[in-house]
């Protein structure tokens, strides 16, 4: 990419660093100033990668930089642990403040924290329309006097008054705003300050952080000061926290605010709110504890009209049986017999029967990306729209029985989209055992929308209560292995403390940006995957290894799942690919090689495997090694147990 | 010997104060009554014999009980108006001390029994610290074990309001405005992640809705949260 060599050379262009609490739009101001487009997002937490754009800005090359959204500067999640050190570590030359002018009182408690730290900065008040439709007027030149920073208005999703950030951004100098804290707190800041060695944020802000009780920070004091040093900050710090009942962070928040609400009272003024638009109607309802079940309802079956039946069916069939069907497959095989005439094994591996063409390219684009790229804009929409947290609202209590909070609803959902992507998000929740429940139920028993897809589609054609078993299975599953790893498992639960952003409309070209992005990084791990399967199982074929390995899983599948031989087949790929395997038996079916109850059983063992091969190399990146092989080392015994169960109940009746 | 109370020197002057026993044994008497017991036999059933008959014969002569025959368990102990009032103000001394040490200061079971226990005598609080911490707990109508609360006169005058001075935020109703009066989180960590939301003594804030999680407005920001944290948000109307 060509930004990313700009990048790596610019050690000396100037970085300007955008910062602000989560939700203001930082991600759609970077996008306007780089032009380059990075996940936009109304959960707190998806923007953890920290995006770098180069662009020039008045004829200057810069470097800009998105930092994960923040309430303090002084950490306490890893998001704003990775934007204050971006500050105290790259030093950037200049920061431009995002603020929802909306909620400007929190704005301003990190605009404090700034002025403090000393860097140049300038304040932009965004989403100004939102605030004036909540009847709150900024006195911005009363404000820039007061704090001694420019402080501009803009509505970037209109891209109202980017302009002006952009031409002021480098011209900015620290504020020249000052205050205090109490006698006791302003002694200890000059006894630390002292200490310190020079940083590029001011030493007052270090020892303002360093009284607050930053652990965070540790690694930078035992890199910079001696441990006689460290011991005497320490004791600073426990003289002062004596002095209070309260912890001395919360006391310097205290202050802090109290500045804050007194900045307010000479800039902000609020006046009655216009009546309430439709988004806050929509907002509440989505989250109420009767009408928001309907308001799921029918989210759930717009999206299921829209990637069950428009993404799986109709445009499946337009890819599968048009497009490949009858064109393309076709045309390869006569391309490939053609070109190796010479070897019917070369031919084969591309267009015979687990040929790389005729299987692999058909299944990953004819049936797999109609399905992903439907499902994608789907939770791209009800993400930019402010559903998701809501969802979190009404599945709380149930998330708490099996371990988790609300704000695993979105790993979650995005696990119904792809297993990989969603383990990987995990990391927004705040404990260990959280995590490794969340990392353990996706692997466990949510189907991807690939995979959904084919089930569904097997489903279709079995009697009603079929899909009930299947989803009974599934459900009762998750609960239950959720309730005892809840259980058994060491660690704690975390709070469920999560903001509700408004309902917004969402806007088009995010979303299409968005579903872009994800299917570009699902493309890259999934077509190489399929193709690997594919060869796994084209080489087993021609070696004849695969009689010997059904012979082998005969046992097992023919003796307590009850299932054909060929089913081993569809159990080996399913290892790769769980969608993959789900595939196979969806061709067994379709051949009238499955009963219905081995129909049931053979997609109730497959949804409940390890999703793919790309989430088993997820999870041991994420959650190490050690956990993986717990994990998968559970799954698939568990898998093959409830099938063989069910295939024994259902003999019964 | 005959118990009797004493004169003692206090900080506020002289005051009656009778042995601990016997307000013990008042308290019993007041506790017996909401069973719906008031035979001496029960009164006395979980003291020795002859230390029950003791601290009886004291409250007898300080005319705060009288005895009335009758009844096959025994002669029935009952109250007189003056011993109604005493009893009433250890009551309630015991059971606003159990409330400020299990739900503000958050002590274990075992601490906030026996401080109860101690602060219920009169010598130890005065009128006025009561009614004081009466108001700063809201005017809690019941203990953490859920018996009544016998009310004060500064609960009186709060009544024309209704609602307590001082509640929980998740008893807070709906929509309602309220400024938070103080908070009592379990860990810091907490504390701080609420006060940069702007969630913090001094600031207005409405509950949104109580179900199925609960949400609240602070500002121009919806937060949810959960029940233990709600709990520990203390709020007055305003």
């Amino acid at each position: 990419m060509a930004d990313k060599e700009q990048l790596v050379a610019s050690e000396t262009t100037p970085k300007i660093a955008l910062v602000g609490n989560p939700n203001v739009g930082k991600s759609v101001i970077f996008g306007l100033l780089t032009g380059r487009y990075v996940t936009v997002s109304n959960y707190p937490g998806t923007t953890v990668e920290v995006a770098r754009g180069a662009t020039t800005i008045e004829g200057q090359p810069v470097v800009i930089i998105d930092t994960p959204g923040v309430n303090s500067l002084v950490p306490m999640s890893e998001d704003e642990q990775v934007t204050r050190d971006i500050l105290l570590k790259e030093g950037p030359t200049a920061i431009i403040q995002v603020a929802d002018a909306k909620n400007i009182r929190r704005a301003l408690l990190i605009s404090l924290q700034l002025a403090e730290m000393g860097k140049p900065f300038l304040l932009d008040l965004n989403m100004e329309d939102e605030s004036a439709a909540c009847g709150i007027t900024i006195d911005k030149t009363e404000l820039a006097t007061k704090l001694g920073v420019p402080v501009i208005g803009t509505i970037a999703i209109q891209k109202r008054g980017i302009k002006e950030v952009q031409k002021k951004a480098l011209s900015v100098a620290p504020a020249t705003f000052r205050f205090s804290y109490s006698a006791e707190v302003e002694t200890a800041i000059q006894n630390i300050k002292t200490l310190l060695p020079k940083s590029p944020i001011s030493r007052r802000s270090i020892a303002l952080m360093i009284l607050s009780g930053d652990k965070s920070l540790k690694g930078w004091m035992h890199e910079k000061l001696s441990d006689q040093t460290i011991d005497q900050l320490e004791q600073i710090r426990d003289s002062l926290s004596r002095l209070y009942s309260e912890p001395v962070a919360y006391v310097i928040n205290k202050q802090r605010l109290r500045v804050v609400d007194e900045l307010m009272s000479f800039c902000v003024r609020q006046e009655r709110r216009e009546k309430e638009g439709w988004q806050s109607w929509v907002g509440r309802l989505s989250m109420h504890p009767v009408w928001g079940l309907f308001v799921l309802a029918g989210v759930l079956i717009v999206v299921y009209e829209f990637v069950g039946k428009f993404g799986a069916q109709t445009a499946v069939n337009f890819l599968e049986k048009g497009l490949f069907g009858h064109y393309l497959n076709p045309w390869a095989v006569t391309l490939f017999s053609k070109i190796f005439s010479f070897s019917p094994f070369l031919r084969d591996l591309f267009v015979g029967e687990f040929g790389i063409v005729t299987m692999a390219l058909t299944y990953a684009l004819a049936i797999i990306f109609p399905i992903v790229i439907t499902f994608f804009i789907a939770f791209s929409f009800m993400e930019d729209s402010g559903y998701l947290p809501r969802l979190s609202i009404m599945l709380n209590r149930l998330f708490r029985l099996i371990g988790l909070n609300g704000k695993a609803v979105v790993p979650m959902v995005l696990g119904l989209g792809c297993d990989t992507m969603a383990t990987m998000t995990a990391r927004i929740m705040d404990t260990r055992k959280e995590r490794v429940i969340l990392t353990l139920l996706l692997a466990l028993g949510v189907p991807c929308s690939a995979q959904l897809g084919i089930v569904l589609g097997m489903l279709g054609a079995l009697p009603i209560w079929a899909t009930f078993l299947w989803f009974g299975v599934v459900g009762g599953s998750l609960i239950l292995v959720g309730f005892l790893s809840a259980q058994i498992l060491p660690g704690d639960r975390s709070d469920f403390m999560m903001e509700i952003p408004p309902i917004r409309r969402p806007t088009l070209i995010n979303i299409v940006t968005k579903t872009f992005a994800r299917l570009e990084w699902y493309l890259k791990e999934v077509v190489p995957l399929f193709i690997i399967g594919t060869l796994f199982l084209f080489l087993l074929d021609k070696s004849s290894l695969l009689p010997k390995i059904q012979n082998f899983a005969s046992p097992l599948v023919e003796g307590f799942l009850d299932l054909p031989k060929e089913a081993t087949e569809a159990f080996l790929v399913g290892f790769l690919r769980r969608d993959y395997g789900a595939t196979r038996f969806f061709d067994l079916f379709g051949k009238g090689r499955l009963t219905p109850i081995q129909a049931i059983v053979s997609l109730i063992v497959m949804t409940l495997f390890v999703p793919c091969l790309a989430n088993v190399l997820m999870i041991i990146k994420e959650r190490g090694m050690r956990t993986m092989i717990a994990i998968v080392g559970f799954i698939y015994p568990f898998a093959f147990f409830v099938g063989g169960i069910i295939n024994w109940g259902l003999r019964i009746l | 010997m005959k118990e009797q109370s004493r004169r003692v020197n206090h900080p506020c002057g002289q005051i009656v104060a009778r042995p601990h026993e016997m307000d013990e044994l008042l308290e019993r008497v007041w506790t017996q009554r909401e069973k719906g017991k008031e035979d001496q036999t029960s009164l006395l059933a979980a003291t020795p014999v002859e230390e029950g008959e003791r601290w009886l014969k004291g409250l007898l002569a300080e005319k705060l009980i009288h005895l009335e025959g009758g009844s096959p368990e025994g002669e029935k102990v009952l109250f007189t108006p003056e011993g109604e009032k005493e009893a009433r103000e250890i009551i309630r001394r015991h059971r606003l001390t159990e409330r400020l040490f299990a739900d503000v200061l958050k002590t274990s079971e075992e601490v906030w029994e026996r401080e109860a226990c101690e602060l219920e005598h009169q010598t130890v609080l005065t009128e006025e610290a009561v009614s004081a911490v009466c108001s700063f707990l809201g005017h809690p109508p019941t203990c953490p074990h859920g018996r009544p609360i016998p009310r004060g006169r500064c609960c009186s005058e709060f009544k024309k309001d209704l609602t307590p001075f001082v509640i929980p935020l998740s008893e807070a109703q709906v929509t309602e405005s309220y400024k938070i009066v103080f908070m009592t989180p379990e860990n810091h960590r907490r504390l701080d992640r609420l006060a940069v939301l702007g969630i913090l003594p001094g600031s207005t804030i409405r509950i949104h809705q109580k179900r199925p999680s609960y949400v609240i407005r602070c500002g121009e920001t919806d937060v949810a949260l959960d029940l233990e944290i709600v709990k520990d948000i203390y709020v007055r109307k305003g």
